[in-house]
């Protein structure tokens, strides 16, 4: 029954630290809500559309007119600018009109009806991704089309599954905003127990149940209270608003979030013990987020992440948060599917709440062994 | 001057943020992404054949498509459904259908159909193995009537010419090998590295007024605007010039290592890129001074810097394009100097446009660095008062 009250007592006492403070409330409410709206609204378009390019025709046929006009009319991209010489299409990518160049060399239509190869130049920068591949993708589909003979031995059909818009939206949010719940966690547990450290420095007493477990299991309580909201407003609210693919269901959802909430408060408070000051944690934090973004193996495909790297991957809940998430909010897997992970994340939670008992315990004996030399 | 210019130099030696901060993080997050995506780009993607033909054919093909740079075949499965399992529990990312009875149906001419599905929730992935399966398809369409070309005497440019008539040249221009490496590193590592300079300004100055609530001053015991004989611009610029320094060559030693020993493309030339180093560094610290003085307090200004330089990712425009955002974020992303940045980088540094075209991003850099000018008068209101909040 002590132990209940010290649980509740902990309980409060946080939840009173967190709304008192304006920088944790940014964290804890303003970074979930908010950042998932942000990135969806910037990539609520998911694809480029109409793209503008320089066609350079020197062939002036009624096949180069063909290809062109095919060019033109898919959705992708547009041709803008048609221009009689390389230096003049050159000048246009430069003053940002354009991002790529059709060249139609002179021999197009003579070399198709000599029945020789005929080549289309395709030239483009391929520091804009979905630019440069609108622009190869649909010259590479037209030329196909025009080039294809009437009757093929042989049809093929591309599918695409689980992404079928093939939207930047789709693929990269449901990896980010569960990231986004990691560093919120991380950087408001992070900023309090800097407070915490503070206030120590200052000599202002605390209470003595903030440093034994049952303290701790307070704490926890109240970051699970507030996170499983902010879990299941990302998760199920902000998809639906913008359209994004999710598959989920409900039940197979709430098992994987568990102890994926509960492994990144364990994380985060153990990474918090390691805070001197309240801003150091965030420089930290925040320059971790692109990397750990990267290592859940969403931009860059896991099997070709060095297995270095991947080692050092495990030791963070968001790696295996993100691959399942993903996997169960685009593709519709279930916990099954996701079991490698899963486990991942259990065997996550138990060792970082090991820890953090750990911290508590040697915390309280080092705070209460203080106490009593400033008393006698 | 000089005497403020020591003091700022001792406070950046004395604590270790700055130094973890300004030289080990960019040091760290350069050699983690350059390492991370050394391959260039991803090789032997798993993928999956649903083989219900077995025949030579759709054996010639498996080993066509395994022998293609991007993909491998991972497994084989014996449907359909258990492919698309496959593909949930990531173990390939995609596979190739090939229907029974494809190899008779083809001889036949009965038009038999063939199927590769792809998985774009890795979208890089995605990409790359629908490149090389389309390839594959293509082919395999395109080589049923090979033989009998070859039988009838056609030479092999006129069998290319039937096959494909009209062939693409594509001249990747910057990045021939198409490496992901050169293209993300450029936007992640000097993103970053203005990101962690945001941050480090807006915590120098806040720390002062810390540090003058708590009496916790220089040794010489002078406060800091004493020193400054109460110019504040000048203290601030004094605060801020040995880190500009500082962050300038960080930036110097990255792309040594980028430029000179991965031989990272730079056709622009060395003094454009110092120029765009410059102009990158000092604009990000007139951002972040700036943020300061609308919002005086370290750690919402902190907070507010760390959003606006994790944004800055996305709105360099790199993987999703700025001309495809709504007007609004179109307009915003003037604010980031990591988007003019960039826009230098691939204009005047990958490509050797004239400086001239990228003259009004130039502009915004420089707009950005002397935004200060702006809200001394705020922090030094600040200080004076010393409202830090704990």
């Amino acid at each position: 029954m002590k132990t209940l009250n010290a649980i509740f007592d902990a309980w409060l006492d946080e939840l009173k630290m967190i709304v008192k403070d304006e920088g944790v409330m940014l964290f804890f409410l303003f970074l979930p809500i908010g950042y998932p709206l942000i990135y969806s609204w910037i990539y609520n378009n998911e694809v480029a559309r109409e793209v503008p390019v320089v066609l350079i025709d020197n062939s002036h046929s009624a096949k180069s007119r063909e290809f062109a006009q095919k060019y033109d009319a898919s959705p992708d991209v547009c041709i803008a600018y048609r221009s009689g010489n390389m230096a003049e299409a050159k000048s246009l990518i430069g003053r940002g009109e354009a991002f790529g160049i059709i060249y139609i060399p002179h021999d197009f239509d003579k070399s198709l009806g000599r029945h020789t190869q005929a080549h289309i130049s395709v030239y483009c920068d391929m520091s804009y991704m979905l630019a440069y591949k609108a622009i190869y993708q649909t010259a590479t589909a037209v030329s196909s089309e025009m080039g294809s003979t009437d009757v093929a031995p042989l049809l093929f059909e591309e599918v695409p599954i689980f992404n079928v818009t093939g939207g930047y939206g789709n693929f990269i949010i449901p990896g980010v905003v569960i990231l986004i719940i990691q560093q919120a966690l991380l950087l408001g547990v992070g900023m309090i127990a800097g407070t915490r450290r503070e206030k120590l420095r200052y000599g202002r007493a605390l209470r003595d149940q903030e440093w034994k477990i049952s303290g701790m299991i307070g704490h926890s309580l109240a970051y699970l209270m507030l996170f499983s909201v902010m879990l299941a407003w990302i998760t199920l609210i902000v998809p639906r608003i913008f359209g994004f693919v999710s598959l989920v269901h409900g039940p197979t959802l709430f098992h994987f979030l568990v102890p994926y909430l509960l492994a990144c408060i364990f994380f985060a408070i153990t990474v918090s013990s390691f805070v001197r000051y309240r801003e150091s944690v965030m420089l930290i934090v925040v320059f971790t987020s692109l990397p750990m973004l990267f290592l859940c193996g969403l931009s860059w495909p896991l099997s070709n992440i060095s297995g270095f790297w991947q080692g050092i991957s495990y030791a963070f809940p968001s790696t295996f948060g993100v691959r399942g998430f993903v996997r169960m909010s685009s593709m519709g897997a279930e916990l099954a599917d996701v079991e490698h992970e899963y486990l991942g994340l259990w065997i996550q939670t138990i060792i970082y709440f090991l820890i953090s008992c750990t911290i508590y315990q040697l915390r309280g004996r080092f705070f209460y062994k203080n106490q009593d030399s400033t008393t006698k | 001057m000089r005497e403020l210019f020591v003091r700022e130099i001792h406070i950046l030696l004395i604590h270790p943020i700055y130094l973890i901060c300004m030289v080990v993080m960019p040091l760290f997050v350069t050699f983690f992404f350059t390492s991370l995506m050394e391959e260039g780009v991803p090789t032997d993607i798993p993928i999956g054949i649903v083989d219900l033909d077995q025949t030579t054919t759709t054996r010639k093909l498996t080993r066509m498509v395994d022998a293609f740079q991007s993909t491998k075949v991972a497994a084989h499965y014996p449907t359909m459904a258990e492919a698309r399992h496959a593909i949930q529990k990531n173990e390939i990312y995609g596979f190739i259908l090939f229907p029974k009875d494809m190899t008779s149906d083809m001889l036949a001419f009965r038009q038999p159909k063939m199927s590769f599905y792809y998985s774009s929730t890795s979208m890089t992935a995605g990409s790359l193995i629908y490149k090389d399966m389309k390839t594959v398809c293509t082919l395999a369409a395109a080589g049923v009537g090979q033989g009998v070309m070859q039988a009838k005497g056609m030479t092999p440019e006129q069998i290319k010419a039937t096959l494909q008539p009209i062939a693409l040249d594509t001249h990747l221009i910057g990045n021939p090998w198409a490496s992901y490496n050169i293209y993300l590193c450029f936007m992640l590592i000097p993103g970053t590295i203005l990101l962690l300079i945001f941050l480090v300004t807006v915590y120098s100055l806040g720390i002062e007024i810390k540090f003058r609530m708590r009496r916790e001053n220089d040794r010489d015991n002078k406060g800091w605007l004493e020193m400054a004989h109460g110019d504040f611009g000048m203290a601030i610029f004094t605060k801020i010039l040995p880190q500009t320094i500082v962050f300038i060559c960080v930036f110097i030693l990255v792309y040594s290592y980028l430029f000179g020993w991965l031989h990272f493309p730079h056709p622009g030339g060395f003094w454009r890129i110092m120029l765009l180093t410059t102009l990158g560094v000092i604009s990000a610290q007139g951002f972040g001074v700036f943020i300061f003085g609308l919002i005086p307090s370290m750690r919402m200004a902190m907070s507010v810097s760390s959003l606006w330089g994790v944004l800055s990712f996305s709105m360099a425009g790199t993987a999703f394009p700025i001309f495809a955002m709504d007007a609004p974020l179109q307009s915003i992303s003037w604010m980031f100097p990591m988007r003019h940045y960039y826009l230098i980088y691939q204009l005047c540094i990958l490509n050797t446009y004239p400086l001239t075209d990228v003259l009004i991003d130039i502009f915004a850099m420089l707009s950005l660095a002397f935004l200060p000018l702006l809200v001394i008068k705020r922090i030094e209101h600040a200080f004076v008062n010393y409202e830090y909040e704990p």
